[in-house]
């Protein structure tokens, strides 16, 4: 019987005040709303939803512990397999992962397996429980560094410092975090909850550098005779532009300056915050994976009147969350679909004022197995904009890889690594976007886990 | 983890001088690196040029332009984040005939670190040029580049003090005249150093300038001081900030630096009925 009931819906903030402001968008459920949603859940003897899991959360247990109200269970069950379940629950393409091969999914309702994991990570979060950590006392510990403190190098960090090591993490920004922190809006995942998880780091022993930047202040070699092994979570910050006629135009961001301004800089709040942003009337955020959406609706709640996603493909091929497509739809985001821009037209002040573009039509399938867009010859015409975002994905960390040549990389700049993630150098080992190039949290904190393993098996063997 | 402000002084009616402690960047700092500030916790990221590193200290030139220069001016005695040294350092070799030369806050600040560089090899013979508006805009003696160069030029726009003449003038006419030079590393004012560039061309002297450009995270990751280097792009702040003035895209550098004046000048206004600067 338990089949026939509806997914509970989550509880949201209403389209006409959420464009107004940064706040969650979800309200998340409450301890009813768990319980409901997950009574649901019919216990698979063989879950799928966990196969599909990057990093095999114990879901069905999880979600059986929510059904009887055992919420502590529950959080303490999923931080055994992911470091930052109140992040994941909010960031993952559950709809590619768990919830995309929950059985449910045949009646059209799977169960909301995201939504359940965030639940029960805000309500420990609030109630003040925490996994219990006990680190291994030792007299002279080892020591580890991780370099870069995003997703992939938060989690290594946090397993290191369970192992025992004496664990030092160095960041270039101002703030720890990375993409959790500069990438992702407030809207999407509240920076409080990044927040608590990395003061939880600290406490447990973790030293945050921030301010370092290594290869460039801090040298990779002295890294290398300070600590016993390291690990790089470097990320994949480098903004890639499209490369065509009026790029310099002012008004053009890449979706990384766009969302550093507002998300780490907090330019919402510009003039008491000091770092402004500009935000036109008409904005075309061009691409349609995460990052554009959350830079086309960052710009809807810095003011703008009418943004737009300009995407070559159709929506159906779009590499976004379908919540996160969900929701831009809801607050009135134009989607212009079998597009794409051949140029940025400019005021003679210098100034962008349209962008031209040609019509595409869909081929044979390319290498990524969606169908392959096509231009349209003499369908050029003029989209009028005066604010255009880049969001077409990053590159390697540029700055760091020209300081360290015997780093082997792939063509792209991708460091490579073994099965254990260590890379070409002993004793470093490497995960998250560094190595894939642009992934997602879920996986980065995989990683980031997978190689504190890896390092303390070769600290232990050295 | 606030850096504390050891000394600040007038240096015309314009800019100050600041100097604050940050032991990491004055022990890594190398002629053509930069800093970049956050005065307080809601702060900008600002990139700054270093004039010299002594004993942990670093010391800067700033100019009270907009909100944030005002307000360190007038009433802060600390800066939040002294980060770096970022950016690229000049190579330190052996050139022979180096000419050093700025006519604005920042590039006076970078003239005397690439001068003190650059004498400090033997071989080289360090020409620094420093030009000012009037005589009442000439900075104290103890911060000019005259005692760490070979050979001092003090030149004012109106003849006032020194020489006479902008220094691309006075370039110009010693070129002009065959002076032999081998390289000029020069910081400033960016349309004069487009107007250097175009005039060193023709003498087919080489000409490293700094590329002023808005920064926001400094190291590579929003591409907001993209510079265009003989139709290629750059990163102001990773592959820079000096490049050869003879490959800058001039239009786009020079027009860049604007794209927020209006949001600063809301700022300021702000900031002045406040009380805060």
């Amino acid at each position: 019987m338990a089949k026939l009931k509806k997914r509970v819906p989550v509880r949201e903030q209403a389209v006409k005040d959420r464009i107004h402001n940064f706040d969650s968008v979800p309200y998340g459920y409450n301890e009813e709303e768990a319980i409901a949603e997950a009574q649901r859940c019919i216990q698979c003897p063989n879950p799928t939803c966990e196969t599909a899991c990057p990093v095999n959360i114990k879901i069905k247990d999880m979600i059986h512990h929510i059904a009887e109200g055992q919420f502590k269970e529950a959080f303490l069950l999923t931080k055994d397999d992911d470091a930052f379940p109140a992040c994941t629950g909010r960031v993952c393409p559950q709809e590619d992962q768990c919830e995309g091969s929950c059985i449910m999914l045949k009646t059209g309702q799977p169960i909301s397996i995201g939504k359940l994991e965030g639940f029960a990570a805000d309500w420990a979060r609030k109630n003040n429980i925490k996994e219990e950590i006990k680190i291994p006392v030792s007299e002279k510990p080892k020591k580890a560094a991780v370099v870069g403190s995003g997703p992939a190098g938060l989690a290594c960090a946090a397993d290191l410092r369970k192992y025992g090591y004496d664990v030092t993490m160095f960041e270039t920004l101002h703030q720890a975090g990375g993409v959790l922190e500069y990438g992702i809006p407030n809207f999407r995942l509240p920076k409080d909850i990044v927040e608590y998880e990395l003061d939880a780091l600290e406490k447990s022993g973790v030293e945050i550098k921030l301010n370092h930047t290594v290869g460039q202040n801090i040298g990779f070699d002295e890294l290398q005779q300070e600590y016993d092994a390291i690990f790089l979570g470097t990320g994949a910050g480098a903004p890639r532009f499209m490369g065509i006629e009026g790029e310099k135009l002012n008004g053009v961001y890449s979706a990384n300056e766009f969302l550093i301004r507002a998300n780490l800089m907090k330019a919402s709040l510009f003039p008491n915050w000091d770092t402004p942003i500009m935000v036109g009337k008409k904005v075309g955020v061009i691409g349609a994976g995460n990052v554009a959406m959350d830079a086309a609706r960052t710009a809807l709640r810095l003011g703008a009147d009418e943004v737009s996603i300009i995407y070559r493909r159709k929506m159906d091929f779009s590499p976004a969350r379908a919540e996160e497509y969900e929701h831009a739809k809801e607050e009135g985001i134009i989607f212009q679909e079998l597009v794409n821009p051949t140029k940025i037209v400019g005021t003679d002040r210098g100034w962008v004022k349209g962008i031209e573009v040609v019509n595409m039509e869909l081929g044979e399938k390319d290498s990524s197995g969606r169908p392959r867009p096509i231009p349209v010859e003499g369908t050029e015409h003029i989209i009028e904009l005066d604010t255009v975002v880049e969001a077409l994905g990053t590159t390697p960390n540029r700055l760091f890889l020209s300081r360290t040549p015997q780093l082997k990389t792939d063509k792209r700049g991708i460091i490579t690594t073994d099965d254990n993630l260590m890379t070409s150098i002993p004793g470093v080992f490497a995960g998250g976007d560094a190595i894939s190039g642009g992934a997602t949290v879920i996986l980065a904190l995989g990683e980031g886990r997978k190689a504190a393993k890896a390092m303390h098996d070769y600290i232990e063997n050295k | 983890m606030s850096h504390k402000i050891t000394r600040k002084m007038d240096l015309n009616s314009a800019d100050f001088y600041v100097e604050v402690e940050a032991p990491l960047v004055a022990e890594r700092f190398k002629a053509g690196n930069f800093t970049v500030l956050m005065t307080n916790p809601h702060g900008e990221r600002i990139p700054m040029s270093i004039m010299k590193v002594e004993d942990g200290k670093i010391a800067m030139f700033i100019k009270k332009l907009g909100k944030t220069s005002m307000e360190l001016y007038k009433t802060l005695n600390t800066f939040e984040h002294v980060i770096g040294p970022m950016g690229n350092p000049i190579n330190v070799k052996k050139y022979g005939n180096v000419v050093v030369a700025s006519d604005l806050v920042c590039g006076h600040a970078e003239n005397y670190a690439i001068s003190k560089a650059l004498s400090s090899v033997e071989g080289n013979h360090v020409t620094s040029f420093q030009t000012f508006p009037t005589s009442d805009d000439v900075y104290p003696d103890e911060v000019l580049a005259e005692k760490v160069c070979d050979e001092y030029h003090l030149t004012t726009e109106d003849g006032s003090r020194g020489e006479e003449g902008h220094y691309i003038d006075i370039l110009e006419e010693r070129l002009e005249k065959g002076e032999k030079i081998d390289i000029i590393f020069a910081g400033g004012a960016l349309p004069n150093l487009k107007e250097l560039g175009e005039m060193t061309e023709s003498y087919n002297v080489p000409t490293i300038v700094t590329v002023r450009q808005i920064m926001v995270d400094a190291s590579g990751m929003c591409g907001a001081c993209r510079v265009f280097i003989d139709g290629k792009m750059k990163l102001a702040c990773i592959d820079g900030p000096m490049f050869d003035a003879h490959k800058v895209d001039w239009e786009s550098a020079l027009r860049r630096p604007n794209m927020f004046v209006a949001k600063e000048t809301v700022a300021t206004k702000l900031c002045q009925e406040t009380g805060r600067c």
